[in-house]
């Protein structure tokens, strides 16, 4: 039996951002997570991500779990990876037991799998749930084959393990997650034969589709997977268009050779622990389904139990981020421990983030989901101001001709929450300001072209473009292997993918500060200066 | 969603399986985990608890929001009885 002031279930950002935060103002945590490596879902994410600086936007997502441990554990948090919480139980006094299972070692979290290990329980005053989400299913005739997977299992597979799901894949979901897993497939060296996406929009970032509709990869809008088959695993999947009704319209079915279905259909708050302390729960289809009941604190409605991050209704990393930081401030602060005046100062900083982080048009639903579900437990919610909604860039910018220096051209016109290109930027040349989720404007007279900005965006929607002699020289970023060679000839694509011209590499930069982002630069004709962006990957032979 | 679609894939219950339940009287997932196993293995039910309410709205015409989530008990980890009988 251990005790501790408070429990921390679960090492993703949430959960490692609630301990670092309550260690900080003073209280002993003990966090535990049953994976071997930290971050949770951040440890399969090879991708640079959203947000500002305090989100360590920019940052890929496996390194960011790393810097949330270190930080955790800088701050006195007793960490203990390979750890599964399998049951929770009020204890004798205001606080909660949980019964851990597990290795002794932070690297044996493959002996939870193994059945060795031993059980172990800790005792503590205060706990916080930050258990994530788990992944929707899809039922289809054939979806128990050996090649339909979820999207997690895929990015287990070609991420941590590099090993490759198979030759030829099919997407399901064109949610974040979907996007930027068909990108990580193509990086692996998977072809993509097309993104089926029911409804008649696509729901993630349009920044992280243009990543693969820049290889080529068909999004089919308003369509679904009706079958999988084949002898023993996939070999083949049916997909067809929906009518307005969700059912697929005859004679629209098309057969697709894959091997590969890979599911990316939502997720859904992970809170069985939560239902055994019987917390209150509501329904709110934004945040995933089923979700708890929590205070401006993230405090449920058991005293002392607090929930964060995905499993308190999904959002996304940053926001988990910050909710986690709410909970350990509120956790720690009921404990007595901290400055009051630091806890509220850090609180207050805490709270307008989080609000910057779910402006604009996509964070407004999951705002007005979570004031209502935040609403049920406590009447009196936080007023959220509404952010003023910019209107998105005129029409594409292709440069100026005759300027005698690249000019940077932002193709990002969601109002998404990040702003790595304005804190890249060494002139002050890309203003975002607050909220975050402001559109950036270029001031074209203070940019010297340098390209910061194209290799820190996360959204890979920055390129530079100079127009000063007769063959325009366009830089994208990239990060497909192999490296790209200057001299080599390529044939360059527009944002869709659909071939331009044939172009030779004229530079090809890898910064230590990029970090494996190239920025690669073509000379094609002026016309076409605000057409290409991007390239056709050079076959590889595997 | 054909009847012969497995819905549960640790106790392989079909889509078949599970209207049969509600059509016997099954209104919540706990009902319908207790006549068919569905919800049980492994996993917890983590996978197929969000099909076993969409079959239960079909079937019934409940709202989805108006069906529970299946009843949470520990060990919601596979957990062997030997650490249990060791724990210190």
């Amino acid at each position: 039996m251990t005790n501790t002031d408070v429990i921390v279930i679960g090492g993703g950002p949430a959960g490692l951002s609630a301990a670092a935060v309550a260690a900080a103002h003073g209280a002993r945590v003990t966090l535990v997570d049953e994976q071997a490596a930290p971050g949770g879902q951040l440890s399969k994410q090879i991708h640079k991500f959203f947000g500002s600086r305090e989100h360590l936007a920019g940052t890929r997502g496996f390194a960011i779990g790393r810097r949330l441990l270190e930080d955790a554990l800088a701050a006195g948090v007793d960490v203990r990876l390979g750890r599964a919480a399998y049951a929770v139980y009020p204890d004798a006094g205001d606080g909660f037991e949980v019964a851990i299972y597990g290795g002794d070692d932070p690297a044996a979290g493959s002996e939870v799998a193994a059945g060795h290990g031993r059980s172990t329980t800790l005792r503590g005053h205060r706990l916080i749930v930050a258990t994530g989400a788990s992944e929707n299913p899809l039922a289809f005739p054939g979806w128990t084959l050996p090649g339909v997977m979820g999207a997690g299992a895929v990015q287990t597979m070609v991420n941590v393990h590099r090993v490759r799901p198979g030759r030829r894949a099919l997407m399901v979901g064109s949610g974040n997650v979907g996007l930027i897993v068909t990108y990580q497939l193509l990086q692996a060296g998977v072809e993509v034969a097309a993104l089926v996406e029911a409804m008649p929009r696509v729901g993630g970032y349009l920044v992280h589709a243009g990543k693969f509709r820049r290889a080529g990869v068909p999004i089919l809008l308003g369509h679904t997977v009706l079958e999988a088959s084949g002898d023993g695993r996939v070999e083949r999947a049916v997909v067809a268009a929906l009518d307005e009704r969700g059912r697929a319209v005859p004679g629209s079915e098309r057969s697709l050779d894959v091997d590969t279905v890979c599911l990316a259909v939502g997720l859904s708050p992970l809170v069985e622990l939560l239902l055994i302390l019987g917390v209150r729960t509501t329904y709110v289809p934004a945040l995933g389904g089923h979700v708890p009941l929590h205070d401006l604190d993230q405090q449920t409605s058991v005293p002392g139990l607090y929930v964060a991050g995905d499993a308190a209704g999904v959002e996304e990393a940053s926001v988990a981020m910050e909710e986690g930081r709410l909970a350990g401030l509120a956790a720690a602060e009921s404990l007595g421990r901290g400055d009051p005046g630091a806890l509220a100062r850090t609180k207050r900083e805490v709270v307008a983030r989080l609000d910057g982080l779910r402006g604009g048009p996509f964070g407004a639903v999951r705002r007005e989901a979570k004031a209502r579900q935040v609403g049920e437990l406590a009447p009196a919610p936080r007023v959220v101001p509404p952010h003023p909604t910019s209107a998105p860039e005129p029409g594409p910018a292709t440069g100026v001709p005759g300027r005698p220096r690249p000019l940077a051209v932002i193709e990002c016109r969601q109002e998404i929450p990040c702003n790595p290109c304005e804190t890249a930027c060494p002139r002050g040349a890309i203003t975002i300001g607050s909220p975050i989720t402001n559109p950036p404007r270029l001031d074209p007279a203070a940019c010297t072209g340098c390209g910061l900005c194209l290799t820190a965006c996360p959204g890979q929607a920055i390129f530079l473009v100079d127009r000063s002699r007769e063959m325009a020289r366009v830089t994208f970023p990239y990060e497909y292997l192999p490296r790209p060679e200057v001299g080599q000839t390529v044939t360059t694509v527009d944002a869709d993918g659909r071939p331009v011209c044939e172009a030779t590499i004229t530079a090809a930069r890898l910064t230590g500060k990029a970090d494996k982002t190239w920025a690669v630069t073509v000379a094609v004709p002026d016309e076409y200066a605000g057409v290409v962006r991007g390239m056709l990957r050079p076959r590889v032979v595997t | 969603m054909g009847d012969d679609v497995i819905v549960c894939r640790c106790e392989e219950v079909t889509a078949g399986e599970v209207r049969a339940a509600i059509r016997a009287g099954a209104r919540t997932i706990a009902a319908i985990k207790k006549r068919t196993r569905a919800g049980m293995g492994l996993c917890g039910g983590r996978t197929c608890a969000r099909l076993l309410a969409r079959l239960l709205a079909e079937e019934t015409g409940l709202p989805v929001a108006e069906i529970a989530p299946p009843p949470s008990r520990p060990p919601v980890r596979p957990v062997p009885v030997a650490a249990l009988a060791e724990e210190e």
